[in-house]
């Protein structure tokens, strides 16, 4: 009754010895496979960090730049925007220091100098001559220079100066200071910002 | 600038196109700024194109729609359009005629400078040589930009090049000096959504300090177009030759400027030229692409990067023809690339940069870098052949060899060429990659690198 039961025990051990040899075997596999998958995946894994680190290096970079130059832009747009607003100031004041000009004395001399100015620029003295109500008569009385010259009747809105139109209606000139002031506007806003301590 | 005033002419003979003629003119001046003034008190700006018999004919900017005969007069202002300029002209947004639209007021200018600029004087040229980085590697690796080239994007209708543009404005720097950078960024007739992208674009990238930019959008007038290439150059060249910058100039749409200058030359009755556009149309585009470039002794340097649609994508048509026989090179956009999904789909056997070979290799970008790029050109262009093989033949008839380079083309589109629009590629990545794409090659293919070089960054795989 033993016999069978031995060689039954027998063939077991066998197997269990065999299959013992296996699994070590397959164990000992997996392990050195798992070495060498995690020695490959080693400078694919540096390679992937130094890629993440990098890229946040950039991107940090580009934030920085974005944030840096955002912000720099909108100090300066408020700079600008306060040296305007003091450019303005000094204008208007200007204006009105002009326009309560004294009439006598140099101003006639400017008015002079204005129609002449005019009166060359067009060519010819046969022109009719426009200004507003204060200088009415400063004009007239330089207009005694200018033959052909004659005073319109309608005056004009202006800080001063004198608007000259041709006697064929085709050509005028505008001196008034309104209009000098406009032409040298961008010089002045320069002169007036330097003073400011901007643009020197 | 002058502080002289201008007479004003009262009678407007007649009101044709884009054209005022005004009568009984004296002493007008070419090119004169002229200041035409409504009934309505409106002004609109114009210059004169030609003076004789009493009369001068007046291009008006802003286009002559609503203007009449009776009521409406010109003041001829005494000097030609000026640009004012100075340092605090960057981050700022202009119109197409150098007028504020960002809700500042005018800059204070530190000098009036005529809008037509200067003509270098030849024998001063330098000969452009340095590298400009613009982060886009087809166009870092294989057609390199370099400072004071002028080196337009031919494109066609609804492509991707505005993209282009906006990414070059953003990324592009010098590389290996301290000196100052700024991009001038020229929007000539485009859509109001393409100029708002050009603007936040920049202004969120933080590239807007260091940018001016001029937006003229398709429904400001046609007119106006002629006038935004100028401003902007006058802008780059103040900023290049009087404070030292290296400037890199973008201009796009070019072909909407040559429409605006075909609907004026129509409008003077000239004897058309070339599918309607006038026969100066070369000389024209000169006095625009000629303003780039470097002088003896200055230390800026003025770039252009014109970009223009071809009516079509024909290449022959007279904007992308006249504009070749000006610039150095062309960077073709090519509509299979754009079908197929990538950016930038530059087609790069039809591109070429023609000052390359001086801007690049050791002291510029590396040693290495003509021999890689000529090696990668060779075999993209072989492996087109491939492709059209394989299409008659079947992949199943073609040799191993045949197989490799049909790989290297797909490399080459994939990780080369395509590229996301906010990416940013070094010079040193871009070298990598064409290097990458070299080494799926076998080592015997390689003839156009030295044994040295592909000693040292060919990577067997």
């Amino acid at each position: 009754m033993l016999a069978p039961n031995s060689s039954l025990e027998q063939s077991i051990d066998k197997i269990l010895k065999k299959t013992e040899k296996e699994i070590l075997s397959d164990l000992e596999n997996s392990g050195s496979d798992s070495k060498h998958t995690l020695d490959n995946s080693l400078p694919k894994l540096e390679h992937e960090y130094d890629k993440i680190i990098s890229d946040g290096k950039k991107e940090a970079e580009k934030i920085e730049k974005q944030i840096v130059g955002s912000s720099d832009l909108d100090v300066r747009n408020k700079q600008l925007l306060l040296l305007e607003e003091g450019v303005n100031k000094v204008f208007s004041k200007a204006l009105d220091q002009i326009a309560n000009t004294d009439r006598s004395g140099d101003y006639s001399n400017l008015i002079k100098t204005l129609l002449d100015e005019a009166t060359k620029i067009l060519g010819t003295t046969e022109v009719t001559v426009f200004t507003n109500d204060k200088d009415k008569d400063v004009v007239q009385a330089a207009l005694s220079q200018f033959s052909g010259a004659e005073l319109a009747s309608d005056t004009i809105d202006c800080l001063g100066g004198i608007i000259i139109k041709s006697k064929d209606g085709a050509m005028t000139f505008n001196n008034t200071i309104d209009a000098r002031i406009e032409r040298l506007k961008p010089l002045i806003r320069k002169s007036i910002a330097s003073t400011f301590g901007v643009g020197n | 600038m002058t502080t002289e005033g201008g007479v004003q002419y009262n009678k407007i003979a007649e009101i044709k196109g884009p054209l005022v003629i005004v009568g009984d003119v004296e002493n007008a001046a070419f090119d004169e700024l002229v200041e035409i003034e409504t009934n309505e008190g409106e002004r609109r700006l114009g210059k004169v194109l030609e003076v004789g018999f009493g009369k001068a004919i007046v291009q008006v900017f802003e286009g002559t729609n609503g203007l009449s005969i009776a009521g409406t007069n010109a003041k001829f202002v005494g000097k030609v359009m000026e640009m004012p300029v100075s340092k605090e002209v960057l981050g700022r947004v202009f119109d197409g005629l150098g007028r504020p639209k960002d809700g500042l007021p005018d800059p204070i200018a530190d000098k009036f400078v005529d809008i037509n600029g200067e003509p270098m004087n030849p024998e001063q040229r330098e000969y452009p040589k340095d590298f400009i980085q613009t982060g886009v590697s087809v166009i870092d690796g294989l057609m390199t930009l370099v400072r004071g080239q002028k080196l337009p994007i031919f494109s066609g209708s609804g492509m991707s090049h505005n993209l282009l543009a906006a990414q070059i404005a953003r990324q592009a720097s010098v590389v290996g000096t301290q000196d100052d950078f700024a991009v001038v960024f020229a929007a000539i007739g485009v859509q109001y959504s393409e100029a708002e992208y050009f603007r936040r674009s920049l202004e969120e990238s933080g590239a807007l300090k260091r940018s001016v930019l001029f937006l003229n959008t398709a429904d400001d007038p046609a007119i106006e177009r002629i006038i935004t290439p100028r401003v902007a150059l006058t802008v780059a060249e103040y900023l290049a030759f009087d404070l030292g910058m290296h400037v890199l100039v973008v201009m796009t749409d070019m072909t909407n400027y040559a429409e605006a200058l075909r609907e004026i030359s129509a409008a003077r009755e000239e004897v058309p030229g070339r599918k309607g556009y006038p026969g100066y149309l070369y000389t024209d585009l000169s006095t625009i692409y000629e303003r780039a470039g470097k002088l003896n002794g200055r230390k800026g340097s003025v770039t252009q990067v014109p970009i223009l649609s071809m009516p079509s994508d024909d290449i022959t048509h007279p904007i992308p023809d006249l504009t070749g026989y000006i610039t150095e090179g062309q960077i073709v956009v090519g509509r299979d690339l754009f079908r197929q999904g990538i950016y930038p789909p530059i087609n790069i056997l039809m591109s070429l940069s023609r000052l390359m070979k001086d801007g690049i290799g050791e002291g510029s970008t590396r040693a290495d870098h003509a021999e890689v790029a000529n090696q990668v050109y060779d075999a993209y262009s072989r492996a087109q052949e491939v492709r059209a093989l394989a299409g008659i033949v079947g992949k199943a008839g073609l040799t191993e060899i045949d197989l490799k380079y049909m790989d290297v083309g797909d490399i080459f589109e994939k990780e080369f060429l395509t590229q996301a629009t906010d990416e940013n590629r070094t010079i040193e990545e871009t070298l990598g990659i064409l290097w990458k794409i070299v080494s799926k090659l076998p080592k015997n293919e390689i003839t156009k690198i030295k044994d040295k070089f592909v000693d040292q960054y060919y990577k067997e795989e």
